[in-house]
């Protein structure tokens, strides 16, 4: 981050981080143990931040903090501060939240409204909530069908579509929001191998456009071809963060019950047979079969 | 599979192009004027010359003799049964079955009771088949109705089936751990509930889910809301409102001063 | 308990039809994992294993029973289903009543039902949450009660409908664990999944099936190097076959141990 001057902005807005959470410790009402503990999360615009973690590390408290609803939604108790693209958990209401940072999740049929009755509809819905124009939903519903792909969708039912589809749908409602962050909680995990493959190059897509995205994902292959940044996240607060190639090969991570690679853990093996002699372990395919050619 | 309880049928017609409040206040009218006449032909003449030709002008006739074999002839048919045999109070007995008298006064009251349901049921069955639910939503968000009350009843239209498709999947789950669905009635009493459980607690999980996801869609947020869709009213449906209206009015004055 | 699928046709009462013509024999205590894209028909194929579905040509028996003589409570005793979503069938207060459920309509003895419910406890790691509300577990704890309800029922064969989906390492870990053990003991496992990878490394046979057929049906590392005939059906092989291939190895390898020897070669 660029350094502040004594007037006490910062010299370079950019780089500024459009998410920030400082010592954030979080209890979910009537529970004893924290759901996060002293949580320091800085996030650049544009990043993108791949969040592991075994269950019940809080990751998905973390993206319901990130998007607002911890605490306006669940209540709780929050200690800490969460700032989030100009809005600040202590003064902004959960309707101003929302029109900045969108938030999908697991379950593709639980974030279909029921209301609509077609897909054009279903994405405006959003739209219809906030107050936009007729004209200008239109448009904008158009562009976002194009962007993910499901235009010819357009005038199909929601409840008749496939679970890929059915999380595109739920990803293209988010995104015609025009959120400046986007809050993905284990988007492709219901998904079968087409569905996950459609739903992560939507996702590569709009990172491309300039939108922040902060994903929880299990399927480690995936994230070390996307992420800017991974963050381990264990027992309520961050254990590791960092790039993927230094998160995704660490022994903390074994240690902790993570789910890694099959190429990190050979080559680990590998390396204590004194077979693989690089230095770095892999975390791609690429970087495995380039490690292990003699 | 059924994607969404309704009876609505798609079809470009007079009837369809009326706005939705208009629709609902011509089968309102038609209740209450079958109901509140002081004549008894009233009602079979709306149901005849009123309902039957709206069918036609609406281009669901097909559709709504189906319907009307299926459930209006058969409940208004129970109705009548039920008051012929059970009404008391009649005086000129016309047939007696066992212990039961079927008088003169009885029949008329019957007669008049069942058409008055036929009437009934008519009425808003051919307001559904004419106006797509969110049509009808949509306008009478735009004149006031609490926007959560649409939102519920639209979404308990489209979802209702799909807890139909979970409860059967639950069903299927529990015949696999060897619950006995085919046994005595007793036995099936006590499987309620691993079959409502299941259907419950998951149905929690869901709605908490749903309400996120329409709350982060601004579904809460205080601006005005707008639409996508335009639902037109003319004044031809303007005139016909107060056309409605007043003709509810009269026949109640009728009522009224005849009696 | 031999499991023999013969000429197997199934439509659906919307009139499509899913499966053309399956034949298949698995043995008692064999473990297979049945792989393929959406809509092959691999879930279609086992529910004719318990009886949810009937064969509309064809028939399924489970050793002397033909399913269509025998009602799905029934053949419950023969073949548990561990169905994919676990909420789907929670409903006690605790997750020993609920554990209990199976075997107790099995018509076990209460001596029986304590025993298979205190083993089906412990081979999930739950037996420190017998009194808790399985509606107050995580739905990672809840994919373990659900999992025990059905081993306790103690069948020959078990089904396992996508058993990893949604999982973290861990569960997965705990999930392979159980397959062993009812390995060991000589069960039949029959597992429907996406994970590639799981597949490779706990199960001895693969059927990969596509649009209603199957496609390919044999040991684990003979189906698991097909690339070709996969990618039709959408499986991707296992990482570590990917990366053996691409380092040229002759055969197949599924697991760390295999590619490890390969490599020494």
């Amino acid at each position: 981050m660029a350094p502040c001057c004594a007037c006490g902005h910062h010299a370079d807005s950019k780089n500024m981080a459009i998410i920030n959470l400082q010592n954030v410790t979080y209890k979910y009402p009537l529970t004893d143990a924290p759901a996060l503990q002293n949580v320091n999360l800085q996030v650049n615009e544009g990043e993108f931040v791949a969040v592991i973690g075994p269950n019940g590390a809080g990751k998905s408290t973390l993206c319901y903090t990130i998007a607002g609803f911890v605490p306006h939604f669940f209540k709780g108790e929050i200690t800490g501060s969460v700032e989030v693209a100009g809005n600040e958990s202590s003064k902004s209401s959960l309707h101003e939240w929302v029109l900045n940072v969108g938030l999908a999740f697991q379950n593709p049929f639980n974030q279909i409204s029921g209301a609509k009755y077609t897909v054009f509809e279903e994405i405006a819905f959003g739209l219809e909530n906030i107050g936009v124009p007729r004209e200008e939903m239109r448009s904008r519903v158009e562009e976002a069908l194009k962007l993910t792909g499901i235009s010819d969708l357009a005038d199909r039912s929601p409840y008749s579509l496939s679970g890929g589809q059915q999380q595109r749908v739920a990803l293209t409602s988010i995104l015609v929001m025009q959120p400046k962050v986007l809050i993905l909680d284990e988007p492709t995990s219901q998904m079968d191998p087409i569905g996950t493959r459609e739903v992560f190059s939507v996702i590569r897509k709009l990172s491309e456009t300039g939108i922040t995205v902060v994903m929880v994902e299990h399927k480690v292959e995936w994230i070390a071809e996307f992420a800017d940044k991974v963050v381990a996240l264990h027992d309520g607060s961050v254990l590791l963060e960092g790039n993927p190639q230094e998160v995704l090969t660490s022994d903390l991570l074994t240690d902790k019950g993570f789910g890694i690679s099959r190429y990190t853990s050979v080559a680990r093996k590998a390396q204590e047979l004194g077979i693989w002699k690089k230095d770095k372990l892999p975390v791609t395919l690429d970087e495995a079969v380039e490690g292990f050619k003699r | 599979m059924h994607e969404r309880l309704s009876y609505y049928v798609k079809r470009d017609s007079a009837l369809h192009r009326l706005n939705p409040l208009t629709k609902f206040i011509l089968a309102l009218s038609i209740i209450f004027i079958s109901i509140f006449s002081p004549w008894y032909w009233t009602a079979p003449i709306l149901f005849l010359l009123v309902i039957v030709p709206l069918c036609f002008v609406g281009r669901v006739s097909r559709e709504f003799f189906t319907s009307a074999i299926r459930l209006i002839l058969p409940a208004a048919g129970f109705i009548f049964f039920m008051q012929a045999f059970f009404q008391p109070g009649g005086e000129t007995v016309i047939f007696k079955f066992w212990f039961l008298d079927v008088t003169q006064e009885s029949l008329a009251f019957a007669f008049r009771i069942s058409v008055r349901i036929a009437v009934m049921i008519s009425a808003f069955t051919l307001l559904l088949m004419t106006t797509h639910p969110s049509e009808l939503m949509s306008d009478l968000t735009r004149r006031g109705l609490p926007g959560q009350f649409a939102y519920v009843i639209i979404s308990t239209l489209q979802i209702l089936p799909q807890m139909q498709a979970k409860a059967q999947t639950i069903i299927n789950a529990q015949r696999s751990r060897g619950l006995d669905t085919q046994s005595s009635f007793i036995k099936r009493a006590g499987s309620l509930i691993p079959l409502v459980g299941p259907l419950v607690f998951g149905s929690l999980v869901e709605v908490e889910e749903r309400a996120i996801a329409i709350e982060a869609r601004g579904f809460t947020s205080t601006h005005v809301k707008t639409s996508l869709h335009d639902v037109p009213d003319t004044s031809a449906d303007k005139v016909i409102r107060w056309l409605l209206v007043a003709l509810v009015v009269i026949t109640l004055i009728l009522k009224i001063w005849l009696s | 308990m031999n499991i023999e699928i013969s000429n197997l046709q199934f439509t659906y009462p919307s009139g499509v039809q899913a499966l053309f013509g399956v034949s298949l024999n698995i043995k008692a205590g064999e473990q297979v994992a049945i792989v393929g894209q959406n809509g092959a028909g691999k879930t279609t194929l086992v529910k004719h294993l318990n009886g949810l579905l009937q064969p509309t040509s064809g028939y399924v028996r489970i050793e002397d029973w033909d399913t269509k003589e025998h009602s799905v409570s029934k053949i419950a005793r023969r073949v548990g289903y561990v169905f994919q979503n676990p909420d789907e069938q929670l409903f006690s207060k605790n997750v020993g009543t609920e554990v209990a459920f199976g075997p107790k309509n099995l018509g076990y003895t209460s001596e029986q039902i304590q025993a298979l419910v205190k083993d089906a406890l412990e081979m999930t790691e739950l037996s420190d949450k017998t009194e808790t509300n399985p509606y107050d577990l995580s739905p990672t704890w809840r994919k373990m009660v659900a999992i025990a309800s059905i081993i306790a029922m103690d069948t020959p064969i078990v089904i396992f409908d996508e058993p990893t989906t949604g999982q973290d390492a861990a569960n997965i870990a705990r999930i392979a664990n159980v397959i062993k053990v009812l390995r060991e003991r000589g069960k039949t496992v029959i597992t429907i999944t996406h994970d590639i990878d799981f597949c490779a490394e706990n199960f001895e046979r693969v059927i990969a099936m596509s649009q209603g057929k199957i496609l390919l049906d044999g040991k684990a590392n003979d189906v698991l190097g097909q690339d070709e005939i996969l990618s039709t059906t959408f499986v991707d092989p296992p990482q570590l076959t990917r990366l053996g291939k691409r380092l040229g190895f002759e055969q197949t390898v599924r697991n760390q141990a295999e590619f490890l020897a390969a490599l020494k070669k």
